[in-house]
C-alpha cells in the first residue's frame, strides 16, 4: 500500500529533520524556568516539504532554540484534522500556535476567537473577520481583527519587493530583452504586487526591457491556481506569441505548469514564494532564482516579538527591512549571471531597507493595464 | 507409499487444526494482528528514539509513553468524542467495503465515493443553504451526498455487469478521476466568491453544519453511522436481497443457476457501497471539515478496507474495527504532541495490521488452492476467494 511507502519516507524525512534540529541545539525538552510552548500545525502533506510547512516549522524551531522553549508540530492527515489539531495544542496549554497556509485560516480565526489567551500565528493569512470577530465568508472584512482578536497575528509579506529583485535578475539574464510574467488572476492583490514589483525591478536594470504580462484567468480560480495542465498550455502559447526568454509566474499549481512550459521551450524561469529550485525539482534546470517569502525568518521573528511582549495583533507585514522577503541563491551554475547583477541586487535591497526605493506603483495591488 | 500417507496425515492434521481454531478465529486473528502490530510499532518507536530523535540512548520507555498518549488521546472525555468522530466515516465506508466483500466484490473506490459524497453535500450547502433553514438543508445535503456516492459506486458496478470490467481496476481508476472532479468542483463552481484563494463556502454559514450532540465536537453523523450498522446487518442477514448478495459472493455461478440476477446484484451492491461511503463523506464535510480547499482528499477509502478486513466483513465487527481505527487516528495527535512520535507511526501500525491480515487471507487462500488440485483461478475466482476468506 502507498501508506507503507509514505510511512517509510515519512520516518526517514523526520529522521533527517529531527537530526538537523538536534544538531543545531534545539530540543523538545522544556528548559528550566521557561514555560513557553510553541505548537505548529502544518498544512497537509509533510513537515519537510521544502515549502511552506518546512520553512514555517524551521522558523518556530529557531525561535524555540533561542528562547529555550518547547516546540512541537502536528501534520494533519487531511482537512478534517485542522480544527482538532489546533484544539489539541490549546488543550495541552501551548502558548503560541502557528498555523501554516491559507487553508487553515478559517479554523485559526475560530480558535483565536474561542481562546483569547493563546497567541495564534496564521502564516500567509490576512485575517478577515466580521464585526463579531468571526471569520467573514463574504470577505467584506468589516471587523477590525487587531482589536477583536488581539492575539491573532496574520503573517503577510510585501510581495512587490521580492518581485522587484526577481525582475532585476530576469532583465539581466535575458538575451532578447523581452521577458514575461504570468499571474494567477488579476484581482488578488498579493499576485498583483509580485507582478508590479517585477516590472519595476526589470525596468530598473534595463529601461529598454519589454515586460509582457498575462493572467491565467480572470474569473476561474481553478484555472488560476490549481491547473498545471492549463498553466503549461497557456504558457507555451504565451512564450510562442510574445517571444520572451525569461518567464516569471505567480500562480500556485498552475504556475508549476508554466515552469514546465519554460523548460520545454528552453527558456529561463523564475520561481515564486519559496525556493522552487528545491521545491519543484522537475523544473530545476531552468529556474534561475525565486522571488521568496522568508517564512522561517518571519515566524521566528514573530514568536520572539511575542516572547518579548512587543507583538501586536492584526496583520504583521514582512519585507526586506526585516529580512522577510528576498531572492533565492543562484543554484544553477549552468545559467550564467552577468557581472554586476549582485551589486544591483545589493543596492536594491539596501534601498528597500532604508525606504528610498519604490518597488510598487501608487495603486499597489490593483492591476491596471499599462 | 509413505508419500501418500504423509499427504493424508497432513490433510487430516490440518482439518483437525482448522476445526480447533475455527471457533476462536473470527476474534483471535484480528486481535493477534493488532497486538503484533503494536509490538512491531514499539520496536519502531525505540529505533526512532535512538536513530532519529537522537535521545541519549535507545529509549525503551518511549513506546510506553507513546502508547499512553495514544490511549489518552483516544479515550479521555474529549478523546472519546474524537474517536467517535473519526470512526464515523470509517464505519460507514467500512460497511460499504464489507457489503462488497459479501457479494464477492472488492470495492477500492471508497476514496472517490467519499469525495463525491463530500461534493454533493457541499453543493447543497452552497446552493440551498443560503435560503433554507437547517431542517431542510441538512437532510437534503446528507441525501444528495449519499446519492452522489451511490452514483460513484454505480459506475464500476454497471461496468462490471455489462462488460465484465474488473471492479478493482475500475474503482482504482475512477478514484483518480473523482479526486480531480472534487478539485475542480471546489475551485470552480463551489468556490467562495470574493476569496483571494479558492476555497469552498463554510457550511456553518449556510445552515448546513451538523448539530453537536456529544461533548465538544461530536456531531450528528456519529448517530448516522451507529444506526447504519444494524440496518446493514439486517439487510445482509434478514432480507432476500441480503441473502442474494451473500449467495452471489459465495458462488456466483450457483446463484445464477438458482435464478438470481447476478448482474443486477453487482450494480446494486456497488451502488449501496458507494452510498455508504458517500454518506461518510457528507457527514465529514457537514460535521467536521465545514470548509474545504482544493486538494481536499481522504484516506478513509483505503482505511475502510482495513476496517472491513479486520471485521471479517461482519457489520457489527465493522463498528468495532471502525472504532479501533478511529481511536488510533484520534490518539495519533496526542502521541505527536506529548511523546514527540511522528504521526506516520500510526500509519505504520495500520499498515502492519493490514499486512498481517492480508497474509492470513492469502495463507487461507493458498490452503484452499492446494486442496483443489491445479485449478487455475481467474481474477473473479480470486475475489470470490478473498470474499470467502473474509466472510
Amino acid at each position: 500500500m502507498t501508506g507503507n511507502v509514505r510511512t517509510v519516507f515519512g520516518l526517514l524525512a523526520t529522521a533527517a529533520l529531527v537530526a538537523a534540529c538536534s544538531s543545531s541545539g534545539a530540543s523538545t525538552a522544556p528548559s528550566a524556568g521557561s514555560t513557553l510552548k510553541i505548537g505548529v500545525v502544518t498544512d497537509v502533506g509533510k513537515v519537510d516539504d521544502k515549502n511552506f510547512n518546512q520553512y514555517s516549522y524551521e522558523g518556530a524551531q529557531k525561535a524555540a532554540a533561542d528562547l529555550g522553549a518547547t516546540v512541537q508540530y502536528v501534520v494533519p492527515k487531511d482537512a478534517s484534522d485542522y480544527a482538532k489539531d489546533i484544539q489539541g495544542f490549546v488543550d495541552q496549554k501551548f502558548n503560541i500556535i502557528v498555523t501554516v497556509g491559507f487553508a487553515l485560516g478559517t479554523d485559526t480565526i475560530k480558535a483565536a476567537k474561542a481562546n483569547p489567551d493563546v497567541w495564534f500565528l496564521a502564516v500567509d493569512v490576512a485575517p478577515c473577520v466580521d464585526e463579531a470577530g468571526a471569520p467573514d465568508g463574504t470577505f467584506a472584512c468589516k471587523g477590525d481583527a487587531s482589536k477583536l482578536l488581539p492575539k491573532l497575528i496574520g503573517i503577510t509579506f510585501q510581495e512587490d519587493q521580492a518581485g522587484y529583485l526577481a525582475g532585476i535578475v530576469s532583465a539581466a539574464v535575458s538575451k532578447t530583452g523581452k521577458i514575461g510574467q504570468i499571474g494567477a488572476i488579476n484581482n488578488n492583490p498579493a499576485v498583483v504586487r509580485y507582478l508590479q514589483g517585477f516590472q519595476l525591478g526589470a525596468k530598473s536594470y534595463n529601461p529598454n526591457v519589454t515586460v509582457e504580462t498575462a493572467f491565467f484567468s480572470t474569473g476561474d480560480p481553478n484555472k488560476a491556481y490549481a491547473d498545471p495542465v492549463w498553466g503549461k498550455t497557456f504558457s507555451t502559447q504565451f512564450i510562442d506569441q510574445k517571444g520572451v526568454d525569461v518567464l516569471f509566474q505567480v500562480a500556485g499549481g498552475t504556475g508549476n505548469g508554466a515552469l514546465d512550459a519554460a523548460c520545454e521551450k528552453n527558456i529561463l524561469a523564475i520561481g515564486v514564494d519559496v525556493d522552487q529550485y528545491n521545491s519543484y525539482t522537475t523544473a530545476d534546470k531552468c529556474i534561475v532564482t525565486s522571488a521568496e517569502k522568508h517564512l522561517s525568518s518571519a515566524v521566528n521573528q514573530t514568536i520572539k516579538a511575542i516572547s518579548g511582549s512587543t507583538a501586536k495583533g492584526g496583520v504583521s507585514t514582512f519585507n526586506a527591512k526585516n529580512d522577510g522577503v528576498g531572492y533565492s541563491p543562484f543554484h544553477n551554475t549552468s545559467i550564467p549571471i552577468p557581472a554586476g547583477v549582485q551589486a544591483k541586487l545589493d543596492a536594491a535591497v539596501a534601498g528597500m531597507k532604508d525606504g528610498s526605493l519604490k518597488t510598487c506603483p501608487d495603486k499597489c495591488g490593483t492591476w491596471t493595464q499599462p | 507409499m509413505s508419500g501418500f500417507g504423509r499427504v493424508r496425515r497432513a490433510a487430516l492434521l490440518s482439518t483437525v487444526k482448522r476445526a480447533a481454531i475455527g471457533a476462536a478465529r473470527p476474534i483471535a486473528e484480528p486481535l493477534a494482528a493488532i497486538v503484533l502490530a503494536l509490538l512491531v510499532g514499539a520496536v519502531l518507536i525505540v529505533l526512532f528514539s535512538g536513530l532519529v530523535a537522537r535521545h541519549s540512548a535507545f529509549d525503551l520507555g518511549l513506546p510506553v509513553a507513546a502508547y499512553a498518549a495514544l490511549l489518552e488521546g483516544a479515550v479521555s472525555p474529549n478523546g472519546m468524542t474524537a474517536t467517535l468522530v473519526y470512526a464515523t466515516p470509517l464505519i460507514l465506508a467500512g460497511l460499504g467495503v464489507a457489503i462488497g466483500f459479501k457479494a464477492g466484490l472488492f470495492n477500492i473506490g471508497g476514496r472517490g465515493q467519499f469525495l463525491m459524497g463530500a461534493v454533493g453535500a457541499l453543493a447543497v450547502a452552497t446552493v440551498v443553504g443560503q435560503t433554507q433553514s437547517s431542517y431542510i438543508t441538512i437532510p437534503l445535503a446528507l441525501l444528495v451526498g449519499a446519492l452522489c456516492g451511490a452514483a460513484a459506486g454505480f459506475v464500476p458496478g454497471a461496468l462490471k455487469a455489462t462488460s465484465g470490467a474488473h471492479e478493482v481496476v475500475t474503482t482504482i481508476m475512477l478514484n483518480y478521476v473523482l479526486v480531480f472532479v472534487t478539485y475542480w468542483a471546489i475551485s470552480g463552481p463551489l468556490a467562495l466568491p470574493g476569496s483571494p484563494q479558492p476555497i469552498s463556502v463554510d457550511v456553518a454559514t449556510r445552515n448546513a453544519a451538523l448539530p453537536i450532540i456529544l461533548g465538544r465536537d461530536g456531531h450528528l453523523g456519529i448517530l448516522v453511522a451507529l444506526v447504519a450498522v444494524p440496518l446493514v446487518w439486517f439487510l445482509l442477514y434478514r432480507t432476500t436481497l441480503g441473502f442474494e448478495i451473500r449467495a452471489a459472493g459465495a458462488n456466483s455461478d450457483a446463484a445464477r443457476y438458482g435464478g438470481m440476477r447476478t448482474n443486477r446484484l453487482i450494480v446494486l451492491t456497488m451502488s449501496l457501497a458507494g452510498l455508504l461511503a458517500g454518506l461518510g463523506g457528507a457527514t465529514t464535510i457537514l460535521g467536521v471539515v465545514h470548509q474545504v480547499a482544493p486538494g481536499y482528499d481522504t484516506t478513509v477509502g483505503f482505511d475502510a478496507i482495513t476496517v472491513a478486513l479486520l471485521a471479517r466483513s461482519n457489520p457489527i465487527g465493522v463498528m468495532f474495527s471502525g472504532l479501533l481505527l478511529g481511536a488510533m487516528r484520534a490518539g495519533a495527535q496526542t502521541m505527536q504532541i506529548q511523546a514527540g512520535v511522528p504521526p506516520e507511526l500510526v500509519d505504520a501500525l495500520q499498515a502492519i495490521i493490514l499486512v498481517l491480515l492480508v497474509v492470513n487471507v492469502l495463507r487461507r487462500w493458498l490452503d484452499g488452492r492446494s486442496r483443489q488440485h491445479g485449478s487455475t483461478p481467474s481474477a473473479a475466482a480470486d475475489t470470490a476467494m478473498l470474499a470467502d476468506a473474509t466472510a
